[in-house]
């Protein structure tokens, strides 16, 4: 938990994204993925609602990734290299909100929604997303959800 | 042929299918021929040096392409290709 907030203070006021990832629900590793939103193409490439491009569009390329993330493909494809290397799987997929309560956006639900059956095409379980709020920033909330078929509900984790 | 699973942003390249068929050896052929079906989508997955953007995911048959040998990966009749945007989102 300490890595997560550590990693979100690091890039604050932009967000931070990753992956935690483990074996039977066990958390082992963290790996941080950059936030390549700020990358020429980057935006139109996501499935952004409209909305979202609108507000995106405004902003300068830095300016976006204090309220959006998209991960690097090629540092999760070396996540995913590793997790397989040391027999572990993903299970929590997790990113901060600089500004903003720890819980789910919109947007945040909307990707979910759309990764959700992208995970089984990949042969991989529904992981559970984290979310890191750094509003109070002497006291980060973090807060763990599951987000199943469009509907978000909590996610009991225990810090060991 | 082959099955090319087309993500939500693209569609407007595809006039709205999800699915589109091509025929094609390689990965490289693939985004040739849709690009000539559907201009601009190349674009959207290459930069100008040819090279799959970093947050464009391509897999066949369930496997990240950059597990195989990439761009050059090979193509047979009856593989299923997606093409997936990275994990985004944000507040």
């Amino acid at each position: 938990m300490n890595d997560l907030v550590a990693h979100a203070r690091q890039l604050d006021p932009y967000e931070c994204c990753g992956f935690l990832a483990g074996t039977d629900k066990t958390v082992t590793r963290l790996y941080r993925i950059k936030n390549v939103v700020s990358l020429d193409g980057a935006s139109e490439a996501a499935s952004f609602d409209e909305a979202k491009m609108n507000h995106l569009s405004q902003l300068s390329p830095e300016e976006r990734a204090e309220i959006a993330f998209i991960m690097d493909a090629q540092e999760m494809f070396q996540a995913v290299k590793d997790m397989r290397k040391h027999g572990l799987t993903l299970q929590v997929v997790y990113h901060s909100h600089p500004h903003d309560p720890a819980r789910p956006s919109v947007t945040d639900i909307k990707i979910a929604n759309e990764w959700e059956e992208n995970w089984s095409r990949l042969n991989l379980s529904l992981p559970i997303y984290m979310l890191i709020s750094l509003m109070d920033k002497a006291r980060p909330d973090v807060r763990a959800y599951w987000i199943k078929n469009a509907s978000v509900s909590s996610a009991d984790v225990v810090t060991l | 042929m082959i099955k090319v699973r087309i993500p939500t942003p693209l569609r407007p390249l595809t006039k709205g299918q999800g699915e589109v068929e091509v025929t094609a050896g390689t990965i490289v052929d693939m985004i040739e021929t849709l690009d000539t079906a559907h201009p601009g989508i190349k674009a959207r997955l290459c930069d100008e040096s040819g090279e799959l953007r970093r947050f464009v995911n391509i897999y066949v048959n369930e496997e990240d392409i950059r597990f195989l040998k990439g761009k050059d990966t090979s193509l047979k009749a009856g593989d299923e290709v997606s093409i997936v945007p990275a994990i985004a989102g944000g507040r």
